[in-house]
Formats: structure tokens, sequence, C-alpha cells
């Protein structure tokens, strides 16, 4: 990295000679290191799910919950500063919350998303504070139809049928653009997001994970978003869990192949 | 005006290292470690924190380390025991709040996240330093009882048993073998589980005596209490040693095959032994106690 | 006080001064903001209710709770709404009746609306009970009359409490609240809860209610509320919270039957004709 040692990447807000703003490139290296999440838009509605990588067998499990609820009919759920990514919901529901006050109607995500942009993009711009070091996908359904979208750092956004950010992130976007999205069952989505969520955790296996899924569906979940129920999850588990054994048996070269390419991607 | 090398990344909180790391952060989890441990762990019906208090000097007081926040909760604190007060003070408000304006107990999840996201704050923006404390909540609510972790970094974590502070490491690793137990441990197995822990933190040269160690409990139908001083001579007699263990397993090899046969041998005498012990704690005074029991524990000391 | 007809009511301007007309004028805007415009006098609030909701009525019986509201909203004594629903389903646990100004109940609405919202946040098992719906509008109630500036409401509150036992409780615009096993705001509380006080007097009594009588007891009451009060309907909503199968459900759009206005034409004056 040539930025090292030029002191052009010690404060926030700052340029490079090159035009570069090094503080933001690296928040992004704290989301690269940590647990993958993915977002996939399906028929009726959005599915969140994300590997919380378990660094204590003393945690409970099941508790510390990581997918959060901005409103009624918007997930979240981020790789990277977990603290920082509770921030960014907070100030989600703030919005959300006023939108309501205002309105007396729930805020679309559009709104949504184009105002965290905002808040997100206040975060690079000043050396009184540093960006957020989290990519967040934020998803759900509106009266529009559903949505996905994931924020980065620099306050930038993308909506997306299907997207992955943290560790496994190459790896589950080659497996997402396989899918046909959006036209898939919002239970489909569900076991495809854990396979994918198994599958990128192929890249931090030394370490143990447990998975978490939410859903926020028309037909499903009447437009609210929630944890999936036990039944389908366990259904996902298992699904997701057979499919990575076939996989190990067919292609253990390939796996390595592709990790080369992604270190190059990078 | 910059005083530091200016090739440095640790010299405030608003600036990520190049591998996305904040240093300021890191280091303030480090002061957990100046102070001294605590341990927390959680049965099905009561959680429990236990802790190592110290004394600047000899004539001066211990330094408290648990806090009550309600009847319901309280926490634990290593690191700086000023930060944990102005925490544990937000945490009685949001306490007050939920009486207030609901008529119900401060759910514990809301509790903890409240103080995480106080802390995110001060990791985000200058003008102000990281907490410098970690704190073990402690607390029962409508869906049982729970145990958290606080850290400066805002990060917060249920567990089955935790511990914080110095030499908190030996602590950990009593608590990983052990936390199957948890669960179904009645209280004062959970209390006994708790300063065995924390003895395990303890140096060579140090015991756990009534005016170091603080008990704490609350459970389902029990407010959180704690005790010190001689209220915690009866849990400090449930162990079988008041030293760590480390010190006492010098010259392994030899004391446990012994231990091993006296024991099995002299079963039928032990018995009587066991009650003139007893008998004796009753009328003699703490210290005396403790060395009886240790006596005792020798011999039982297999596992 | 003036007993003089024409100023009836008034405080007495022997003692008190004569009377400022500028009263009627008062404005609701803070002082601050009006001070250079020479309009000196104190803030006025709500003075009345504008659209008005009529009686809430309730009972407890063996397993639960019976609770009824019309579907009218009046514009003083016209007709104006004719399509309200004054029960309001809180999260889970909670049923909110309320009586009183519409535009506030709206506003009820939406804060408890957000009260469902923060509950689910989370996404965990629910911890929004009546008892905390209850003890949550009271304070909202305080507060607003405790700044002259009150929600003119009368509601009830029913459902279940943290320990999955009945709540029924009744809270109002003065933040006055209690409980009882039958309850009834506005006209309901003079002629309903003779009615309902005749089953059901205390929690004793509770016991030897059912459901389906319970149900008829508290359509007897929208009877006799619709005969009686000049403000009320025929046309109505009915909850039903049972504890056995823990649930809430509505019937929505009743409609009175077995009216009878026969004695209606013997009427004049404040009652039946005295023989």
């Amino acid at each position: 990295m040539t930025s090292i040692g030029t002191g052009y990447d010690l404060a926030n807000s700052i340029f490079s000679p090159d035009g570069r703003n090094f503080q933001v490139e690296y928040a992004s290296k704290a989301v690269e290191n940590s647990g993958t999440s993915v977002g996939i838009c399906c028929k009726d509605g959005v599915v969140l799910a994300t590997e919380k990588v378990v660094n204590s067998k003393l945690l409970v499990p099941g508790k510390n919950k990581r997918i959060q609820s901005i409103d009624r009919h918007i997930g979240v759920v981020y790789s990277g500063l977990i603290p920082d990514g509770r921030h960014f919901v907070n100030r989600g529901r703030e919005e959300a919350r006023s939108f309501r006050s205002l309105y007396k109607e729930p805020i679309g995500l559009k709104g949504l998303i184009d105002r965290l942009g905002y808040y997100v993009q206040a975060y690079t711009c000043y050396n009184s504070v540093r960006p957020f070091g989290i990519n967040a996908i934020v998803g759900g359904v509106d009266s529009e139809g559903s949505h996905l979208y994931m924020v980065e750092p620099s306050g930038t956004y993308w909506g997306y049928y299907g997207t992955a950010t943290g560790k496994g992130r190459q790896t589950a976007r080659a497996e997402l653009e396989k899918l046909d999205l959006p036209n898939i069952s919002a239970k489909d989505a569900v076991k495809e997001a854990a396979r994918i969520i198994y599958m990128a955790h192929e890249d931090n296996k030394d370490k143990d994970f447990e998975l978490e899924v939410s859903w926020v569906s028309q037909s499903e979940t009447k437009g609210v978003h929630q944890l999936v129920p036990k039944e389908l999850f366990d259904e996902a588990v298992k699904y997701a869990e057979e499919e990575q054994d076939s996989d190990d048996d067919d292609d253990d070269d390939e796996g390595s192949e592709n990790s080369d390419q992604d270190e190059e991607m990078e | 005006m910059i005083v530091f090398d200016i090739n440095n990344y640790d010299n405030d909180v608003t600036t990520f290292s190049p591998t996305g790391r904040i240093f300021q952060v890191e280091y303030a989890l480090e002061a957990i470690k100046q102070g001294s441990a605590a341990v927390g762990l959680v049965s099905k019906t009561h959680v429990v924190l236990v802790a190592l208090k110290r004394n600047a000097e000899e004539l001066g007081s211990y330094q408290k380390k648990v806090i009550k926040i309600d009847e319901h909760m309280g926490v634990a604190l290593a690191g700086l025991a000023p930060d944990a007060r102005v925490l544990s003070n937000f945490l009685r408000q949001q306490a007050m709040t939920s009486k207030m304006v609901f008529n119900r107990p401060l759910n514990m999840a809301k509790a903890v996240y409240s103080i995480a996201d106080k802390a995110q704050e001060n990791t985000q923006s200058a003008g102000g330093r990281p907490y410098g404390v970690g704190l073990l909540v402690a607390g029962v609510d409508e869906t049982g009882p729970h145990l958290y972790e606080f850290q400066p970094s805002g990060s917060v974590l249920e567990y089955f048993g935790a511990a914080i502070g110095a030499r908190s490491q030996a602590a950990r690793t009593f608590l990983e073998d052990k936390f199957k137990e948890f669960p179904d441990a009645s209280r004062d197995k959970l209390i006994e589980y708790g300063l065995t822990a924390l003895r395990d933190t303890l140096a060579q040269d140090k015991e756990l005596n009534l005016h170091n160690t603080t008990v704490a409990v609350v459970g389902k139908d029990e407010p959180f209490t704690v005790y010190d001083d001689e209220d915690v001579e009866k849990y400090l007699g449930m162990l079988d040693s008041l030293t760590n263990k480390r010190h006492r397993d010098e010259g392994e090899g030899e004391g446990e095959g012994e231990g091993e046969s006296e024991g099995e041998g002299g079963e039928g005498a032990e018995a009587t032994g066991a009650a003139e012990t007893t008998d004796a704690a009753e009328t003699t005074d703490a210290a005396e106690t403790t060395e009886t029991t240790q006596v005792t524990t020798d011999t039982m000391d297999t596992d | 006080m003036n007993h003089d007809p024409l100023h009836w009511g008034r405080p007495s301007e022997r003692e008190y001064g004569s009377y400022d007309y500028e009263i009627a004028n008062a404005s609701n805007v803070a002082p601050e903001a009006t001070k250079n415009s020479q309009n000196e006098f104190p803030t006025m609030h709500t003075q009345q209710p504008m659209i008005t909701g009529a009686s809430v009525v309730a009972v407890k019986f063996n397993d639960g709770v019976v609770m009824a509201t019309d579907k009218l909203g009046s514009y003083g004594s016209l007709l104006r709404l004719d399509n309200l629903e004054r029960m309001v389903q809180v999260g889970d646990s909670t049923v909110v009746g309320v009586s009183g100004d519409i535009s506030d109940f709206q506003h009820l609405e939406r804060l408890l609306d957000g009260l469902v919202v923060e509950d689910n946040y989370d996404m965990e098992q629910s911890n929004l009970k009546a008892s905390h719906v209850h003890e949550y509008l009271r304070r909202v109630f305080y507060n607003r009359r405790s700044k002259m500036n009150p929600l003119w409401n009368a509601c009830v509150v029913a459902g279940f409490d943290e320990d999955g036992e009945i709540l029924l409780k009744y809270v109002n615009l003065l933040g006055v609240s209690y409980s009882s096993p039958s309850i009834a705001t506005g006209f309901g509380a003079y002629m309903g809860v003779p009615l309902l006080r005749q089953r059901v007097d205390s929690e004793e009594d509770v016991k030897n209610l059912n459901k389906e009588d319970a149900i008829k007891l508290i359509k007897d009451c929208m009877k006799v509320l619709f005969y009686r009060d000049a403000r009320s309907w025929d046309k109505y909503d009915l909850c039903v919270i049972t504890k056995s199968d823990k649930k809430i459900e509505f019937q929505k759009g009743l409609q009175l039957e077995g009216l009878k206005w026969k004695f209606a034409k013997d009427i004049s004056g404040y009652g039946l004709p005295q023989k």
C-alpha cells in the first residue's frame, strides 16, 4: 500500500495528491475480514442472512442477534464493526420514526436508503469523526415492491437483486449470480441464503459460526421483517449442510483455484 | 502540535489503521486488564457475580467492584471505576424510566445495548475518549436470567459465564471447562463455581479472604444482593482452598498419588475427622475456618 | 359565581373583577411567539373535543373480557362519521377502547403504534403487555393535562398482563385511572355500569359469568345506550379477549337487534309521564 508513510492517510476528510480518501478505504478493510452477510431479493420480498463468527464457547447460542429491524417492513444486516452497525441502525430507526410522524405512513426503502446514504457520507467529511466501518445491507418491502440496497463506508449505495459482503463475499457473489433472481420464492431464497453462508464460511473455516436468517415478504410475513421460523431455519440448515457435503466430494480442487482468482480481483 | 510520531495510527479514535483497526479502542480494551478480576455466571434461575477487590494501601478501603442498578440488575466492573460509575448511573436512569413509563423492570438486552450504543459514540468522534472499563451485567428479566459482557468498543455479548480484568484468562479456562454444569446448578453451587474461577486468577502470594472478595447474586425470586466482608464468609467456606490451584499443584506428581490413596484408605477415619473440623469451624474465627477447610481439601484435591 | 341569568356560571364580578372577553380569543400559540403582537394573554389549549366518539363498555367474564364501542363520530349533535373503529389492538396482548375526541384518539393510535414498532425491533419475544400499555397511557394523559393541554379521551385498556392474567383498566384525560371488573366511559358510566354491576359487582362475580352471557350483557348495554344516549348509534364493534386460548377476536360492524321503539311515543320531557 503506497499510502502508508505519506501522512495523507492519517486523518479522515483528507484527499491524497491522487484524489483518494484513504481513511474511507481503511474503513472498508474493517469489513473485509468480518463474517459474511448476504441479501437476496426474491419474488415478493427480501431475505437477509449472516455468518456470526463464534469466538468463545461460553457465548449463549441463538442470542446476540445481529440482524435488526429499522421499521416493521425493513431489515438490516451488516458486516464490519458491529457497534458501528448498531449506530447505523439506530439512525435508520430515527429516520423511519420521523418520517412516520410527519407523513403518517411507513417510509419507503428508496427514501430511507437515501437518508442513510447522506448520513454515512457525512462521516467521511470531517476530521472530528471517522467513517462507518461497515457495509450494511438494507432490505424490505414497501408500496412499490421489494428492494435491496447495500451502503458502503463512503456513503455510496447501490440497489441489488443479490449482494454479499464480508470475508466470503467473492464466493457468495459468485453463487448469487447463479440464482434466478429475483424470481425465486421467499422460501427458496432462505434456503439459498443458508447454503451461500455455509459455503462462504469455507473462507473462514478455522472458526465456528452461527447462521442467522431473516425475511420480509408480502406472502410469507405480510410485509413484516422477522427472523425465519424455526422449522424453515432448520430445513435451510439441513439443505445447506447437504449441499456442502456434496460439494466437498466433487470439487475440492476447484475451490482453491477460485480463491486464487479472488485474491487477484481485490 | 503533534507530540507523537507523525506516522502513527493510534493517536486518536477517529483514525483507522491500514488494516481497518482502531488502535485507540483496542488500547481502551487494555485498560480493563489493569483492573482486578471479576467473574460472572448464569444458571436457569440465578446470575452470580464475584470479584476481587483491591485496596490501594494497607489503611485504605477496598475499591467497590459491584454496583447495584435495580432490584433485578447489577454490574461488576474491571478497569476505570469512575467510568463504570457514569455508565451504571446511566443504567439506573434507564431502569427508573422504564419503571416510570411502563411500570416494568428494564429489559436486560435493552439495558446493555443502551450503554453499548453510548460507548460506540465515543469510538467514532473526537473530543472524548472511549470508556476504559469492562462490565459484567447480571440480571433477571421477563425472559429469565442473563449475563452480558460490555466492552468500551460498544460490543455487548451474552454469555453462560464470563471473566474480565487481570489474569481473567485463568478464570475463563475454568468456566469453559465447567459451563455445561451451570444451567442446572443451584444458587450456592453457582457461587462456588464463581469463586473457584476467581481463585484461579489470583497471584501466587494472594488468597481470597472476606475483605477482598465480593459476591453478588440475583435470581428470579431474589433481588440483586451484594455480599461483602462478613457476609462472604459462608461462601468462602464452600471452597476447598482459598489460594490459586496452580500454586498448590506444584510438585503435582507425588501429591496427587498420595492424596488418592489416603482418601480411599481412610474413609471411615475421615468421616469422623470431617465432623470434628466442622464443629471446630463453628466456634473459631474465619481465618481458622479457612485453614481447616484447606487441610481437608488437600487430600480431596484429586480431580 | 354569578347568578344573573345572562352571565350565569361566570366568576362573580365582585370577587374576581369584570369578565375578560379576551378569553374567548385566547390563542394556542406559545406566549413568546406572540410577544411583539401585544397579545400578552395566557395561552389557551383545547377547551372541548371536536368530533367525538361515545361510550366504551367492557366487562370481565370467567375467561376474559368483552368490550364494545359504537361506530359513530359526532360533530356536536351532527352525525358526522359512520364507520369509526374505536378499539385498537396494540401488539398481541392488548386492546384499547377509546372515547372522546377522535383526532386525539388518532394521535394515541400513532403513539401506541410506535410502541409496537419499538417492541418488535429486536424481533424477539414481545414485552408489551396490557399493564405496560395502560401505564404508558396514564403517563401520556397526566403529562398532557399537567401542561394544561389534555388529550380529550377516556380509555379502557383490556388484555393480558405480564403474568398472562386478564387486565381491565380505565384511564382518562386527567390521568385518573382505576381497575374494575366492569368499566364504561362516557354515558356508559351512568347507564351501562349499573347494568354491568347487576351481574358483575366484584371480582368474585366474574367467575359466575360465562362468555356468551358477557357478550349478551354488553349488547344489552349498547342497546340501552342507543335508546338513551343521543350521541350513540346502533352499529358497533365487539371485541372478545379469552384467556384459555390467549386470543383477541373482533366482530366488526355489528347491528343492534331487537330494538323496540313503541315506548318512545309516550316519552316527553325527561322521561315517561308520571302516572
